[in-house]
């Protein structure tokens, strides 16, 4: 089974991943916030393609536990121990990353913000979508189409993470925008499918008569999915991610709409810019992703897996 | 210190169940009193339903407590196990393959659990710890930030399905719960194992094989995880590699709430099903009164705190 | 008053073992791992966790348990975040800190000292009620802007050294002292295995017991600082998990969990070993994954030399 001996040779060469058969090329560390969220993974895979295409490559930092401040602020230490040539970082907290991102300053390392943007330090660029926007934008799509009327279920995030706030806050605004739909419900399920079903399950007993439910995430979406049609539910439901469940979901009709925020192409760009800055090129102080609704209509360019995606060329990035 | 007449004459055991049923009565009461949407049987079939995926991990971490042990890798152990029985169930296109996996992987992972302790006589605490991130680790190797999803709805049924319209996880909870506590209560077996914990010199003295209990112990905890990783899959139609990390502290809390001690020797099956039980009503009450989430940790932490306390006030007016 | 017996036999050799073959292991495979500069991050990334780690060696030598502890620190980060940011005092913000802690320590010890709940379950539940504070105070977000002398905890140096190398020598030298040679210690250990000697000796077990997690819950106050000042802002999750590592640092140091019997110069190897595993495998650009493994295989291979050992009685 390919998976058996793919996994089988990741550990042995993860072993000995001192020395990379990368001859020439520079070293870019990409430092994301955890293994378990399929956007910072998407963003780790968009980031080794850009680098793979130009001709240098990755070094990928993860905290062993996931978002940790302590351990993100440690791996930078690292990173500057081991002299990498352009650091690529999306921080755990935005505000509690600064001192950090002032040693990297002061080790002369240039660094491209990608994801959140930090609060503090010098950057090349910053390359981002915006939580807040993505969630308002979807909120509204689902607002519309439950006919701007009825009861409306919010499943949260993890509390204490800014994107669970930022989308948390994105939703509210857009509920603002439309008064004769009731918000019922909001409660946390951590992003996480099988939370977010027996969330569901339990707000479905005192909600039944629920019309929307929007998800801050589309694992916590498609759990809440699978309660909603056993329930018997015409409950319309969106999430935010764009992953390929998703998109699956969305054709066959079961899910509404995902807020596109797919670390894929923040990966690929945040590379490149890192590279052409090494490389003495022009680059933008700044990229800011659409914010795009992935709904029937317009997802085709989302339903490829990842590793069969290529990175945008430097034209089509767009640049502000 | 509370005195019900009569309550006395019952089998300790037994007094301490009654107790545990009260208290969950109470809690099922107040529930029902604060919100009209708790006492549908649509919803308490729910909460079985909930209750019982964590039952499935709690049953077999019970015996390995009865053995004054712990096992920490029983969420890692899912997750890995759902992660690969999840795959083999899509790529070779058949359930019983897929559960032979689960299985196995579980039975692995407790038999290594079991060797470390006994023969090793690692800590259980450590050794399952070292065991949680080792299996935390291939799991994330292995899925590499995928999902695997979209399994066949006959093995759905496991998950989804209803036998007598009783959701199937609940019909197998009950199962379990009879035989396993046949098991602890009634086979020789069963007995040395309770035994192991609460007076492990006695134990070796009077000739019980104590490695070989506690080997079978881990691996039928393993086991168990490895179940309970098949009725994820069947659940959730889909499984990624950090389900496990929010599942192990609510199995151990179950276990404890339901009465059993971490020195071993005092627990019951019965117990940890009501355990399970009045952690999941925790959060269905929490949901239905809309509690806001910052203080749900507090409300569950202080039932988990309440219940233990209750628990050891029934215990102690007995003696 | 007397000193304890000093081990006669080398303890922990499971975990020299390891740490021996980490060193020489990373010095052939990076470089940059023996330089000075890298060895005083080492030391530098450990010291929150070692702070926290030698109280609950205290702790586990009363065959206890303290999983509060991550989420004590980060309350006690947001409380005196915002103390610091309401005053700019380093005075009042390390007061409020260490209050916090104890208060915390208070609760955890009336529980267990004297309702007597397992300290599993006890802490468990301090542990929510730690978490939900935290969240409440801020709303989820963290709390910046703390003024220079907070800064200067963690990233300021006196006389060359930097603070919080002083600080972790300060805190093993106290914790050092007060186990070994004041009653106290005596009574800690005594606690683990033997508290009847406590009572007929005229001394409160609970008293003491409940002494064993204030003291615990004030290092997590002062080790909330350092996170602090390090991260320069409160966090309301920042220490999550953190007592996991604590607990695996002082059970590789030697100390058991079940028998009042303990090394308390383990517990800082234990620490050194988990920071230099972390850092070495960064070093090496190591995937996380595989790091997640390394880990769960340094825990048990440090454990498995001591079953080569003559066992006990």
């Amino acid at each position: 089974m390919t998976r058996v001996s793919t996994m089988a040779l990741a550990l042995v060469l993860g072993a000995f991943a001192a020395h990379s058969a990368v001859a020439d090329g520079e070293k870019i560390a990409v430092l994301t916030k955890n293994q378990t969220n399929p956007f910072f993974q998407a963003e780790r895979v968009g980031a080794a393609k850009a680098a793979e295409s130009m001709h240098a490559s990755v070094l990928q930092y993860v905290p062993t536990q996931a978002d940790s401040i302590s351990e993100q602020l440690s791996q930078i230490d690292d990173v500057i121990t081991k002299k990498a040539d352009a650091i690529v970082i999306a921080p755990v907290d935005y505000k509690a990353i600064v001192p950090g991102i002032q040693k990297i300053n002061a080790a002369k390392i240039p660094a491209v913000n990608v994801t959140d943007r930090s609060s503090g330090g010098d950057f090349v660029s910053f390359i981002g979508a915006d939580d807040y926007t993505i969630a308002k934008k979807t909120a509204a799509a689902l607002l519309k189409a439950i006919g701007g009327k009825g009861e409306v279920i919010v499943l949260e995030g993890v509390r204490g993470t800014a994107t669970a706030q930022d989308r948390l806050r994105g939703f509210k605004e857009a509920l603002a925008e439309f008064p004769d739909v009731r918000l019922v419900a909001s409660q946390p399920a951590n992003y996480q499918r099988l939370q977010a079903m027996q969330v569901m399950e339990n707000l479905l007993q005192a909600n039944p008569n629920v019309a929307g439910v929007l998800a801050a995430n589309d694992t916590m979406a498609i759990g809440a999915m699978d309660a909603l049609s056993e329930a018997g539910s015409k409950a319309l439901i969106t999430g935010i991610n764009g992953s390929k469940e998703a998109i699956d979901a969305i054709k066959s009709g079961k899910m509404l709409a995902s807020g596109d925020y797919n670390g894929f192409v923040q990966g690929c760009v945040g590379a490149m810019i890192a590279l052409r800055y090494l490389r003495h090129e022009e680059v933008p102080k700044q990229v800011t992703q659409p914010t795009v609704v992935i709904t029937k209509d317009n997802l085709a360019p989302y339903d490829v897996p990842l590793d069969g995606r290529q990175c945008p060329s430097w034209d089509q990035v767009p640049k502000s | 210190m509370i005195r019900v007449p009569g309550l006395n004459r019952l089998p300790p055991e037994a007094t301490r169940v009654a107790m545990r049923l009260a208290a969950l009565l109470v809690l099922g009461v107040l529930l029902s009193a604060l919100s009209s949407a708790f006492l549908s049987t649509v919803n308490l079939m729910n909460v079985l339903r909930q209750a019982a995926l964590l039952f499935f991990m709690s049953s077999g971490l019970t015996l390995v407590v009865l053995t004054a042990g712990l096992d920490l890798s029983i969420g890692a152990t899912i997750a890995l196990g759902a992660c690969v029985a999840g795959t083999v169930i899509k790529n070779a296109d058949s359930a019983w393959l897929g559960a032979a996996t689960a299985l196995g992987i579980g039975g692995a992972v407790g038999l290594l659990n079991g060797m470390m302790v006994s023969l090793l006589r690692i800590p259980a605490f450590i050794a399952t710890y070292g065991m949680l991130w080792v299996l935390q680790g291939l799991a994330y190797t292995y899925m590499a930030g995928n999902t695997v999803y979209g399994f066949p709805s006959g093995f759905r049924q496991l998950g989804n399905g209803y036998l007598l319209h009783v959701p199937t996880p609940v019909i197998v909870m009950a199962a379990l719960l009879a035989i396993g506590t046949v098991f602890a209560q009634r086979t020789v077996w069963g007995q040395q194992i309770v035994m192991i914990g609460a007076n492990p010199v006695a134990a070796r003295l009077s000739g019980v094989p104590v490695k070989r209990r506690l080997i079978l112990v881990y691996v039928l905890s393993g086991l168990a995880a490895g179940f309970a990783a098949l009725v994820y899959l069947a659940r959730l139609n889909s499984a990624e590699a950090d389900i496990g990390s929010s599942l192990t502290l609510p199995a151990i809390a179950a276990v404890l709430i339901g009465g059993a001690s971490l020195f071993g020797g005092v627990g019951t099956l019965a117990g940890t099903f009501i355990g399970a039980l009045i952690l999941t009503l925790v959060l269905n009450g929490m949901n239905l009164l809309h509690v806001d989430g910052n203080w749900q940790p507090l409300v569950t932490g202080v039932i988990i705190v309440a219940a233990v306390w209750l628990d050891l006030q029934g215990q102690r007016t007995r003696s | 008053m007397t000193a304890l017996p000093l081990p006669t036999r080398m303890r922990a050799p499971g975990l020299m073992v390891a740490m021996v073959v980490m060193l020489v292991g990373f010095a052939v495979a990076s470089r940059d791992f023996a330089m000075p500069g890298n060895v005083l991050n080492i030391i530098m990334q450990s010291s929150v966790l070692l702070l926290v780690a030698l109280p609950m060696t205290f702790v586990i030598l009363t065959e206890g348990l303290d999983l509060s502890v991550g989420a004590v620190v980060s309350l006690c980060s947001v409380a005196l975040a915002q103390v610091a940011l309401a005053t700019g005092s380093l005075v009042m913000t390390s007061a409020a800190g260490v209050l916090v802690g104890a208060l915390a320590g208070v609760v955890n010890g009336g529980l267990i000292a004297y309702l007597r709940i397992p300290p599993f379950v006890a802490t468990l539940g301090t542990l929510g009620a730690a978490q939900s504070l935290a969240l409440v105070l801020t709303g989820g977000q963290s709390v910046t802007g703390l003024p220079s002398n907070v800064l200067f905890i963690y990233g300021g140096s006196i006389l060359g050294v930097p603070v919080p190398i002083l600080i972790i020598v300060a805190a093993y030298a106290i914790m050092h002292s007060l186990l070994y040679y004041t009653p106290f210690g005596s009574f800690v250990f005594a606690l683990g295995g033997n508290r009847e000697a406590l009572t007929l000796a005229g001394v409160s077990w609970r008293r003491m017991l409940m002494a064993v997690y204030v003291l615990g819950g004030a290092w997590a106050g002062a080790a909330a600082l350092v996170l602090a000042s390090r991260l320069s802002a409160g966090h309301p999750t920042a220490a999550i998990g953190m007592e996991f590592d604590a607990i695996a640092a002082v059970a590789l140091g030697g100390t058991s969990f079940e028998r009042g019997d303990g090394w308390l110069l383990g517990t800082l190897l234990g620490v050194a070993a988990i920071g230099i595993l972390r850092n070495g495998l960064n070093l090496m650009a190591v995937s996380s994954s595989v790091q997640v493994c390394c880990i769960g295989i340094l825990v048990i291979l440090a454990f498995t030399l001591e079953a080569f050992r003559a066992p006990e009685l």
